[in-house]
């Protein structure tokens, strides 16, 4: 142990460090005996040279290294969607689909989920964290009662089930109040006069048919009585904290801003893997965010956690540059590109080059791509240093 | 109401004054529309924010302690 005392912090912060390495050196020097002011600075001038020498050098052409930094690794994951292999039986997209998906900006994604962070006693207490649960996870008819058709009277009749009730609306005291609402919302969707009586409902089709009476319970089966529409089903799992234990949420389908607004909801911590919900819900930067989470956990979980983050701030970077998500490819960034030689090169030439001579569209020959295809240095690195003789520097 | 400003992946997004703005232009040696883009309608975006200004955004960043970039709001 060696105590940092003022001459030691001086040379310390004598450094170009940034805060985090500055803090990372006074760890070491602290775990070490011995270490006095001269060797600090010895250890701190070190760590210096060597920070600055791992920076990128001016024109050192930085998106050429990430995509062959990302593409390389990309190469050694596993082409198949491996199922259940995500958190708590939920069935997440991997690999190398799940990053395609995500460089892509994919509207919709495969698999769309959420984690659901708790507030307060929500999170400790499994009973106030199913109310949420409730309030999250669609409810259908089948999970709240039965239905048998009667073909000779035509009536479709629906027997709920009173513990269901009483545990899926714990707010509500009596189970008829919410059969009430139940035979309302029915009516509601399809149209029908529904009778109650007790936790019964019964209706059936205005004139007596065979078909429409089963498309009816065709219907019906598609009603939402509770919770979201798009999430068939949420995960209950407690999970170990700095603080302890806490119940957590994972949901199959995802609607983020509505489930932002459910009360017990930690709006502060839930998170979405649909970087687009994300973009609407939390904006630009919070989508860019998400865009490197979510690159970098589907990297880590193929075990190529050794790609740079650098790499994926890049992209994201880039994805995010005009104030909305855009894709890496034809539709998105490589589309927009000013070149005409650049977007030719890159996917449909004679479409590209067809339009560019129709507008008379001129090409500055500034990129890479441009000046390999006219063969012309490439301005970058050592491409774009001149060199002269004879002149004086003033 | 949910506020979006309080979600971890929100970083701090404030509107910068036109005198910083010059600065910052002149410390990149760029044009005020080449800065990367931010729409008006964004979420985390200051209510007082206008079209053509410049947000200052704070993030914690990954690399180094804090990362600051500026976004220009545009539409």
């Amino acid at each position: 142990m060696t105590e940092i005392t003022d001459d030691i912090e001086a040379v310390v912060e004598d450094t170009d460090l940034p805060r985090r390495l500055k803090e990372d050196v006074y760890d070491t020097i602290e775990a070490r005996e011995g270490v006095d002011t001269e060797n600090a600075n010895y250890i701190a001038k070190a760590v210096e040279a060597q920070y600055k020498g791992s920076r990128v050098d001016p024109l050192d052409p930085v998106g050429t290294v990430s995509a062959q930094s990302i593409g390389e690794p990309g190469t050694q994951m596993t082409m198949n969607t491996f199922h259940y292999a995500g958190v708590a039986e939920i069935d997440v997209t991997q690999g190398l689909p799940r990053l395609i998906e995500l460089v892509d900006a994919r509207k919709n994604p495969d698999t769309p989920m959420m984690t659901v962070h708790l507030e307060d006693e929500y999170a400790t207490n499994r009973e106030r964290a199913h109310e949420v649960v409730w309030n999250i996870e669609a409810t259908k008819i089948l999970a709240l009662g039965d239905i048998s058709t009667n073909v000779a009277d035509m009536i479709v009749s629906i027997d709920l089930n009173e513990d269901t009730l009483a545990e899926r609306w714990p707010t509500v005291e009596s189970t008829t109040e919410i059969a009430g609402e139940i035979a309302d919302t029915v009516q509601d969707n399809l149209g029908v006069q529904v009778t109650q009586n007790g936790t019964v409902i019964e209706f059936g089709p205005e004139e007596p048919s065979y078909r429409e009476l089963l498309q009816l319970v065709e219907q019906l089966r598609e009603i939402t009585f509770k919770g979201i529409e798009d999430i068939s089903r949420v995960v209950i799992r407690k999970e170990e904290t700095e603080e302890g234990e806490e119940f957590v949420l994972y949901t199959e389908g995802s609607a983020f801003k509505k489930t932002l607004k459910i009360e017990g909801v930690d709006a502060s911590r839930t998170t979405c893997n649909n970087i687009h919900e994300v973009h609407k819900t939390l904006g630009i930067e919070a989508a860019r965010e998400a865009i490197i989470d979510e690159t970098m956990t589907t990297l880590e979980e193929q075990g190529l956690d050794d790609v740079n983050i650098r790499h994926l701030m890049l992209v994201a970077d880039i994805m995010t540059n005009d104030g909305t998500i855009q894709s890496i490819g034809r539709h998105g960034i490589s589309g927009n590109k000013d070149s005409v030689l650049a977007r030719a090169a890159f996917e449909v030439t004679v479409n590209h080059l067809l339009d560019a001579a129709i507008y008379g569209e001129a090409d500055d020959l500034d990129g890479v791509i441009e000046n390999v295809i006219v063969g012309k240095p490439v301005r970058l690195g050592t491409g774009d240093v001149d060199l002269r003789m004879g002149t004086t520097s003033d | 109401m949910v506020d979006e400003s309080q979600h971890e992946l929100v970083p701090d997004h404030t509107v910068l004054p036109e005198d910083e703005v010059e600065d910052v232009l002149e410390e990149y040696d760029v044009e005020r529309t080449s800065l990367p883009k931010i729409k008006r309608r964004d979420p985390a975006l200051p209510d007082d924010a206008e079209i053509g200004d410049v947000v200052k955004v704070v993030r914690d960043s990954r690399t180094t302690d804090e990362a600051i970039v500026y976004r220009l709001v545009i539409e």
